[in-house]
């Protein structure tokens, strides 16, 4: 067989098993054990990188407070080694819980307030680890350090060193699995989603609310985990080890390693461990070179060590490897979708003095294609955002079907309601098809362990996720595309792929945001074929767009917006035919306005 | 009322540095974490500037704000400008503060330095409590800067340009705005008031490189009381953060100083996520 199909067929996750099994085989291999303490080092850093590599590289979530985790893991491990509880399986579950419980109380301003906040909440939790070990120093030895750990235990007996050594690094590995296994699944794609925009997250049906715990819990875990593991390596803790130097080096490690990775933890914690964290020599340029790393990182390696590689073996892969045969879909394409009806009667919005959307009444009918249209700055858009449930309401309601509409947004996207946006929101580093099935993730629930364990369940949720994506890319004809990153297409075929990520959950009201602008005279064509064949097989479409032939040519009924307010509404050839819709929003001057506004003592004048 | 002032003169400096925070943030909408890193260096360049080169007070001042005024400007070049996104900027910017604190410990080694103060180091009694004048100096700092702040972006141009570029950058280059200049301004004005408080908080605090974290913290929670972007926000902020702190350090040890000012930042995003004196955003796509 040809090298090159050889080397496509090896799996992705060979090298890194292989790579595991020889560190933890080290002692056999007559690996000194000097050696073998910095493996344990390396992999303490690398659980708490990788944990910040889910927080802030996937979910996008500044939970930067791994070190006082670690604190809360390692002082729980090292009082219950000092209190005769040995076992390391006990002290794993004890610092995990303290973990979880540290990481969740972190995160609730990060709940309510996005980026920076919970960034500076989670440095200032750091700041305060001395003060509790203080304030508890009768457990934790305060300043002085909790001394007299006894070595830790499994099953009875206790660990030698060398024991220790395969335990820690067994677990680094297993965790490594956990995670890979996690970011690689649907729900990696829905942290990725949330990453690039909570509003995004909630009009696809993911709580954002859910996701953000589940980050913090998850990502606070492997700290707890290093915490525990840390406890027993010395037999002794002191506060020191737990300061601000330590969360620069983590952020470094994960910055330098590419923190949207899952094996750049381990290269990043292996570079700062080997080299600033160790060398006496560089002790004094130790923040220096921190400094300098994640400046570097930061501006110049943007995805990492591990996105460098990444591109490489992208660029190897369409330079010397076959392309993987597309297979076409075969199969209905659109089967018949249930619509409902969306109705919004007598809506009032506004910001501030500023009345957005006064009066407006409107209905949307499955089977048909309902436009929007009006001129920039006359509430289209807010309406969307109303509709999908952004926006309190400040009088009126919205209902859909037989049901009053839900005001919390993942809601109103689990009832049936799914949008595009004006400017398509594209989460980064997914590919076509996983962009497409992200759209599926709230129609079907699997559980993390589910995940992490690829269990039944969650194989098939899987399976029918990657079923639904190449029946909807079919749809819009972007099959070609499948494997290609989404987030480096033209914004025309973004678009499209907007389209087929709010059509694979089968909604039943489709809003599309400006869906034709920025496409070429072909895509349009496609997309008014596509949209007409959606009203055909019973969807409600409500379409906002300023391309106004093809409202015309698409529309059952047609909306006109003007300053808030509904200023005509009818079929496609009452509107084009509407003196106020033509004054209004096409600026056309008409012999009634002409003549309205000489009465009136004005001079028609001009156009503007 | 000597714990009073004691609060009353660490929160000046705390809202020293949420005003200097403000002056980015308002501008470019950018956190500028190493703000507060900026200041300590203001602090050892006092030192340098009077007690090795022994010049005059005015001279130190006018040292202080070039200085660390073009360090800031570096700082705006090499790590805001290349980066996009909250996310990269927090990086960067908690990467120049690493690096500025690495550096300035190179220069100047770890042990605190005490920085002379210019005026009378004799402590007066006010109000029943003791207080020095470098003190007063200190809250008097804070109280004008922030008027001028609040005079400057209320009312004049380049205030309300200001207000335009933080509000939304492309619009503001569309109307002329330069839009560049701005930010580097902002970093040049920051890192210029930086640099003149370090004479007057160096005496306070001495110089030493582990201030710039945690002011850097104490800083943001004012900021955060007060609310983002607002000159009165970072006085009310500041004052409150620092009472909290000593008044709790007083009454129930040194230990619960900072978890009380943690507990209060806890408290205010919870009730006010916009702080006492910030607006509310409700527009989301």
């Amino acid at each position: 067989m040809d090298v090159r199909q050889l080397l496509q067929r090896i799996p992705t996750w060979a090298a890194p098993l292989v790579a595991a099994v020889v560190v933890i085989l080290f002692p056999y291999l007559g690996i000194q054990v000097t050696v073998q303490r910095q493996v344990i080092l390396v992999c303490i850093l690398t659980l708490l990188v990788s944990g910040l590599n889910l927080s802030l590289g996937y979910a996008g979530e500044l939970a930067l407070g791994q070190a006082a985790v670690y604190a809360g893991g390692a002082y729980v491990s090292g009082y219950l080694g000092a209190h005769g509880h040995t076992d390391l399986l006990v002290q794993l579950i004890a610092s995990a819980a303290a973990a979880l419980v540290i990481g969740l109380i972190t995160g609730i301003p990060g709940l309510r307030l996005g980026s920076w906040s919970l960034g500076m909440v989670s440095f200032f939790l750091v700041l305060l680890v001395p003060d509790f070990l203080n304030i508890f120093s009768t457990q934790t030895g305060g300043t002085l350090g909790l001394a007299g750990i006894a070595p830790a235990s499994l099953f009875g007996s206790q660990l030698s060193p060398r024991s220790f050594y395969i335990a820690v690094t067994v677990l680094t590995a297993l965790w490594l699995l956990v995670l890979r296994n996690l970011v690689t699944s649907r729900h990696g794609t829905a942290f990725r989603v949330l990453r690039e925009s909570p509003v995004l997250a909630s009009s696809m049906g993911i709580s954002v609310f859910r996701m953000k715990l589940s980050a913090y819990a998850i990502g606070a875990l492997p700290a707890g985990i290093a915490g525990c593991l840390f406890a027993n390596l010395d037999h002794y803790l002191s506060p020191d080890s737990f300061g601000f130097d330590l969360v620069v080096s983590i952020l470094a490690a994960s910055i330098l390693g590419g923190s949207a990775s899952v094996y750049g933890a381990v290269v990043g914690a292996t570079i700062l461990q080997l080299g600033p964290l160790e060398s006496t020599s560089f002790q004094k340029y130790a923040l220096v070179i921190y400094g300098a790393l994640l400046l570097i990182g930061g501006v110049v390696l943007s995805l990492g060590l591990a996105g460098l590689i990444r591109s490489l073996w992208v660029r190897v892969e369409r330079r010397w490897l076959p392309r993987p045969p597309i297979t076409t879909y075969v199969g209905e394409q659109l089967p018949s979708i249930e619509g409902a009806t969306l109705s919004v009667d007598h809506l009032v919005k506004a910001f501030g003095g500023n009345k957005v959307l006064q009066d407006v009444s409107l209905e949307a009918k499955p089977g048909q294609v309902t436009a929007l249209i009006g001129p920039n700055g006359s509430g289209k858009t807010t309406l969307l955002n109303m509709i999908c449930g952004y926006y309190r309401l400040d009088g009126g309601a919205i209902r859909l079907g037989d049901r009053p509409s839900p005001h919390v947004p993942y809601k109103v996207a689990r009832a049936g309601v799914a949008r595009t946006f004006q400017t398509p929101s594209i989460p980064e580093g997914i590919t076509v098809a996983e962009a497409v099935r992200s759209g599926h993730y709230a129609t079907k629930h699997t559980s993390f362990l589910s995940a992490v364990f690829r269990l039944p369940g969650y194989r098939r949720a899987r399976s029918i996720d990657i079923e639904e994506a190449r029946r909807v890319l079919a749809l819009v004809g972007l099959e070609e595309l499948e494997n290609d990153e989404a987030a480096s297409l033209p914004l025309g075929t973004r678009r499209l792929l907007e389209v087929a990520r709010s059509l694979v959950s089968s909604p039943k009201v489709l809003l599309l945001d400006e869906a034709a602008s920025g496409l070429d005279e072909d895509e349009v064509e496609r997309l008014a074929d596509l949209i007409r064949r959606i009203a055909a097989s019973g969807g409600t479409v409500v379409l906002v767009e300023h391309n106004f032939r093809l409202v015309l040519s698409l529309a059952d009924q047609i909306y006109v917006l003007a300053r808030g307010s509904i200023l005509a509404s009818g079929t496609p050839a009452e509107i084009e035919v509407h003196p106020d819709v033509m004054t209004e929003y096409l600026g056309m001057k008409v012999p009634a306005a002409d003549s309205l506004l000489s009465t009136a003592g004005i001079d028609g004048g001009k156009d503007d | 009322m000597t714990v009073i002032w004691s609060g009353l003169t660490l929160g000046a400096i705390y809202g020293l540095v949420a005003l200097g925070y403000n002056i980015v943030f308002v501008t470019s909408n950018v956190f500028n974490f190493a703000h507060a890193q900026l200041l300590t260096l203001g602090t050892f360049i006092a030192f340098w500037a009077t007690v090795t080169l022994k010049l005059p007070t005015v001279l130190v001042f006018l040292l202080c704000a070039v200085i660390v005024a073009a360090v800031a400007v570096v700082e705006e070049r090499i790590a805001i400008r290349p980066v996009r996104g909250t996310e990269g900027q927090l990086v960067t910017t908690v990467g120049f503060l690493t690096l500025l604190e690495g550096v300035t410990q190179l220069i100047w080694g770890g042990q605190p330095l005490q920085v002379p103060f210019f005026g009378s180091e004799k402590v007066l009694s006010v109000f029943g409590g003791r207080v020095f004048p470098v003190e007063l100096m200190l809250m008097g700092a804070l109280v004008v800067f922030a008027a001028i702040f609040v005079a400057v972006s209320r009312g004049t141009m380049l205030g309300i340009a200001m207000l335009a570029v933080s509000e939304d950058r492309e619009a503001a280059l569309m109307r002329g705005i330069n839009v560049r200049a701005m930010a580097i301004g902002a970093f040049a004005v920051s890192g210029a008031l930086a640099g003149l408080l370090g004479p007057v908080v160096g005496p306070e605090t001495f110089a030493v490189v582990s201030l710039g974290s945690s002011l850097a913290l104490k800083g943001f929670v004012a900021m955060a009381i007060g609310g983002f972007g607002s000159g009165p926000g970072a006085l009310i902020g500041g004052i409150t953060v620092g009472l909290i702190e000593s008044e709790s350090g007083r009454y129930l040890g040194e230990s619960y100083s900072n978890l009380m000012v943690f507990t209060a930042l806890l408290a205010v995003m919870l009730l006010r996520p916009t702080g006492l004196f910030g607006h509310a955003r409700e527009r989301v796509v």
